[in-house]
């Protein structure tokens, strides 16, 4: 590995996870990859940073709800990431929350909730719907842009596949699969469950990261993919900084070079075809294959938008993608108790939806540029792994906060941001009524904080909305749904692209394989 | 109450429109056989079509093009825009020149042809026959450079038959004796001339503002008082862009945003304009899908057809001698000048392409009540039916 090197098979743009797995897959198969980043440090969403208290600390992703076990395996990160469990809690004003962690569902005083059967039927039951739809996830999405031929049988075979087990599931499961599938998680919901902080909790599981509520269509699709390698939340032993550091490791140890502060400024093309990466310092490293981790416009406009088909352009320019997900960074003296949570579950991953109604409501004031009343808030204190010069007992809680908007009505300035992390430290602090008192730092990102910070438009999780009208053969757009972009040499590889969003590391192994198994230009 | 809503008449303009020359157009119908060009009122013929071609090819005539779309691409980025849009390089268009273009989807199908004027070197002004409004802001998004759309406020007269540059010159337009074919030229304020036109003869087509139409109008009609000018209708027009073997879309093709069935959109390979996609000027719409196209070779051709017999072959289908159908007629008619039985007709490749011998139509013809069908042997013929040098010559002669 030599920074002097200024020739590749492969530049990938952005080292966020899928950018990291996409380069560890192709130096395993013997590609010459650089990986640059515009930032200092890498992992984009799943970054670690060290925060104002000199904590190392997960920036804005700080759980793997759904970190693909074939990635672990096909790059032989087993002995190094290893996923455990968080327990989930939905909390309830009234301090009777609910531990959901495993099949029995309870109080966590103990005592058995009512509707424990209920809702442990309905979360088996999409699980199951769920691991119907996962084999889809990995694979490029079937392309019949060819028409019904007998060379595109091949293609057909992985939805064949589905059509299949869709069948095994017997006549009132796959009745029941196909009247779900498209539907919103209110409904489905509230069908088995009396509205609350358990109805509320699995309701907001569909939400996280999307301009959608649980009322809006698609929600069941949301959840049933979040649910695709399991039901609970993940942590990789050594926090999420690890998950980065062992792609990157890997990748590097098959020879990857990994650039930071390398903000690419353009992709060079000639002849329609792809010729390399210039950066903002004026440098150049020529590849003839260029992958972006990038969403689907700022990936067009590296290369020039006069490269694309009008339609193409027309298309990436309307994808759906409102942010609508601001991240609260908290540091603490000590650990902030919250009343009726053990040490365990407490270290869990808390839910704040008092009821799926709630839910909705707030999203309504997204909708029309406001910060809610009450945000819907996912509450995790990362592990302390790393502290500089420090010897204080400092605790991080690490907060998504839901339904804040992008398009803030006035726009997002220092009062806003003020008046937000108010907002989201006053919620919690109903819950943790000793928050104000130990609280030793806050930061609060907003969407368009994210945005900046990523690149990621709208500061979006999934670079464009995960909703059944922009998946599979039409994620991010229809006619690219397979990775190659436009330009002969050009592909993308990042949340945007099939099969999306979350800290899953599949897009960029789908992209990497594609290209192994097609080669690339020579 | 009154609103906009409840007020009596319509609040929009119902029916067809007339257009800035319609006083005068009216004035001359003695047929009143108006159809519907666009959403405006365009003369089907004045009297007598057999007169109103005789005049295209023997005198003089003028023809109401105002329906005509026209879009104004304006700015830096104008030359990128129109380059990105169309299949020719029109880099190659020059300053005061015009150029016939064709553009296509992602796919490759044509979406529709014009001309593009080339008014400064970032002004273009783009006449067709749809509309393009969104589409054009679509193309040019990102790009620095204005898309205004001009269709009413610009309007138009075609001046086509052997006489026209002496009724120019009666007209005191002889400034325009040097204009070459595909020349434009702005002689006045407010009057763009351009050497074009959809005859295949000598003529030239006026742009002007709607407020100076009538007074445009009256100076070509006072200047052709002695050089037979007439106003002609569409459907003589039909018959002389036959002759000159230009295709008319929706007719002889169909346009691929009209088309909603699939596969029925065609490339410009398939209507033979292999000339109009030049592959070496970078990106353009539907580049890398005509690529493979032109690889893949077209499905089908639109050829021109000399036919045995009298009997216009409309509708046609076309046979192998066999017995097998290939393809069918898209135009046809009895050219008076040419003396020909002529048609375009479309076929499945490879006939009317690599085999253009053996083949047939089958005519069916009604006279008084009795049908009967006529096979007749055709010809594939390239170049146009009707070609004359008087519509090249510059200085053009004072017939």
């Amino acid at each position: 590995m030599t920074s002097a090197q200024t020739s590749f098979d492969v530049i990938i743009i952005g080292a966020g996870h899928n950018g990291l797995t996409a380069g560890a897959y192709l130096a395993k198969a013997g590609k010459r990859v650089c990986i640059v980043e515009q930032s200092d440090v890498i992992g984009g969403m799943a970054q670690s940073r060290e925060n104002a208290a000199g904590i190392m600390a997960p920036r804005f992703a700080h759980l793997a709800h759904n970190f693909n076990p074939a990635v672990i395996k096909e790059l032989g990160l087993e002995s190094k990431v290893s996923l455990k469990t968080v327990p989930t809690i939905y909390l309830s004003p009234d301090g009777r929350h609910v531990d959901v962690t495993d099949e029995t569902i309870s109080f966590t005083d103990g005592t058995p909730h009512p509707d424990a059967e209920a809702f442990a039927q309905l979360r088996a039951r999409l699980s199951r719907f769920a691991g119907l739809l996962s084999p889809l996830a990995l694979r490029a999405p079937p392309n019949l842009s060819d028409g019904l031929s007998l060379t595109g049988l091949g293609e057909l075979a992985s939805l064949a596949k589905l059509g299949i087990n869709l069948r095994r599931l017997g006549a009132s499961d796959m009745r029941e699969f196909l009247r779900i599938v498209l539907s919103n998680t209110y409904d489905l919901i509230l069908d088995d469950l009396p509205d609350g902080p358990l109805a509320g909790g699995f309701a907001a599981e569909s939400i996280w990261g999307a301009w959608s509520g649980p009322r809006s269509p698609g929600t069941v699709f949301s959840l049933m993919y979040r649910y695709g390698v399991g039901t609970s939340a993940q942590i990789p032993q050594g926090g999420m900084a690890s998950l980065v550091t062992a792609l990157a490791d890997c990748a590097q140890h098959n020879g990857a070079d990994i650039r930071t502060q390398h903000r690419a400024q353009s992709v060079m093309v000639e002849n329609d075809s792809v010729t390399g990466v210039t950066f903002a310092d004026g440098s150049v490293l020529r590849a003839k294959t260029v992958i972006s981790s990038l969403a689907p416009l700022p990936t067009m406009h590296l290369v020039g938008v006069e490269h694309f088909d009008t339609e193409a352009v027309r298309r990436v320019r309307y994808v759906r993608g409102k942010g609508v997900t601001a991240k609260i960074n908290l540091t603490t003296n000590g650990l902030v108790d919250i009343p009726g949570l053990d040490q365990r579950r407490r270290e869990g991953r808390l839910v704040i939806a008092p009821s799926a109604e709630a839910c909705e409501k707030a999203f309504n004031a997204a909708k029309f540029g406001k910060i809610p009343d009450s945000p819907v808030l996912e509450v995790y204190s990362p592990q302390v792994t790393e502290e500089s010069g420090s010897t204080n007992d400092h605790h991080l809680l690490s907060i998504n906060a839901q339904y804040i908007p992008y398009h803030l009505d006035g726009g997002w300035g220092d009062d806003a941001r003020a008046r937000l992390q108010e907002r989201v430290i006053d919620l919690l602090s109903t819950y943790a009524p000793s928050l104000r008192s130990q609280l030793a730092h806050a930061e609060t990102l907003t969407p368009l904080d994210i945005e900046q910070e990523t690149g990621a438009p709208g500061g979006h999780w999934h670079h464009c909305e995960l909703n059944t009208d922009q998946l599979l053969t039409v994620r991010p757009v229809n006619g690219m749904a397979h990775y190659a972009y436009g330009v002969d040499g050009f592909y993308l590889c990042g949340a945007s692209s099939h099969p999306g969003g979350d800290v899953t590391g599949l897009p960029g192994r789908n992209s990497a394989m594609r290209l192994i198994k097609e080669g690339l230009p020579s | 109450m009154t609103n906009e809503l409840t007020a009596p008449g319509p609040h929009v303009q119902q029916g067809l429109l007339p257009t800035p020359f319609f006083e005068r157009l009216n004035a001359f119908s003695k047929t009143k056989n108006w159809e519907d060009w666009a959403g405006f009122l365009s003369p089907s013929e004045f009297q007598f079509v057999e007169q109103e071609y005789f005049a295209v090819r023997n005198a003089a005539t003028l023809f109401d093009i105002s329906p005509m779309c026209k879009y104004r691409i304006s700015g830096p980025d104008a030359l990128r825009v129109v380059n990105r849009l169309v299949t020719r390089d029109v880099s190659k268009i020059r300053v005061g020149r015009v150029g016939y273009a064709m553009w296509c989807d992602e796919e490759g199908m044509v979406i529709d042809d014009g001309t593009i004027f080339r008014l400064s070197e970032d002004d273009f002004l783009l006449l067709c026959q749809e509309r393009m409004y969104s589409w054009l802001h679509d193309t040019a998004w990102g790009f620095d450079a204005a898309i205004t759309d001009e269709s009413e406020a610009l309007c138009g007269l075609s001046l086509q038959g052997p006489t026209s540059y002496s009724i120019l010159d009666a007209a005191g337009l002889s400034s325009l004796k040097d204009l070459k074919p595909f020349d434009l030229r702005n002689p006045e304020p407010d009057l763009w001339v351009s050497r074009t036109g959809y005859t295949g003869d000598l003529g030239y087509e006026f742009l002007t503002k709607p407020e100076h139409a009538l007074a445009l109008w009256d100076r070509l009609w006072e200047a052709g008082r002695l050089w037979g000018l007439i106003p002609i209708g569409t459907a003589a027009l039909d018959l002389v862009r036959l002759e000159a073997g230009f295709i008319a879309p929706g007719q002889d093709f169909q346009l691929v945003h009209h088309a909603e069935r699939l596969g029925r959109g065609r490339t410009p390979f398939e209507l033979g304009f292999e000339n109009l996609v030049h592959f070496d000027k970078g990106h353009f719409n539907g580049r890398r899908a005509l690529l493979k196209h032109r690889a893949s070779g077209p499905r089908k051709h639109l050829v021109r057809l000399d036919i045995e017999g009298k009997d216009p072959a409309e509708d046609a289908f076309v046979y192998t001698g066999r017995g097998k159908k290939v393809g069918h007629v898209t135009s046809a008619a009895w050219s008076p000048t040419a003396k020909r039985n002529i048609a375009l007709a479309e076929l499945d490749a490879p006939y009317g392409g690599s085999i253009r011998q053996g083949l047939w139509v089958e005519i069916d013809v009604e006279k008084e009540g009795v049908w009967k069908r006529r096979e007749a042997k055709v010809t594939v013929v390239d170049g146009p039916f009707f070609k004359n040098r008087r519509a090249r010559v510059t200085p053009p002669g004072p017939y």
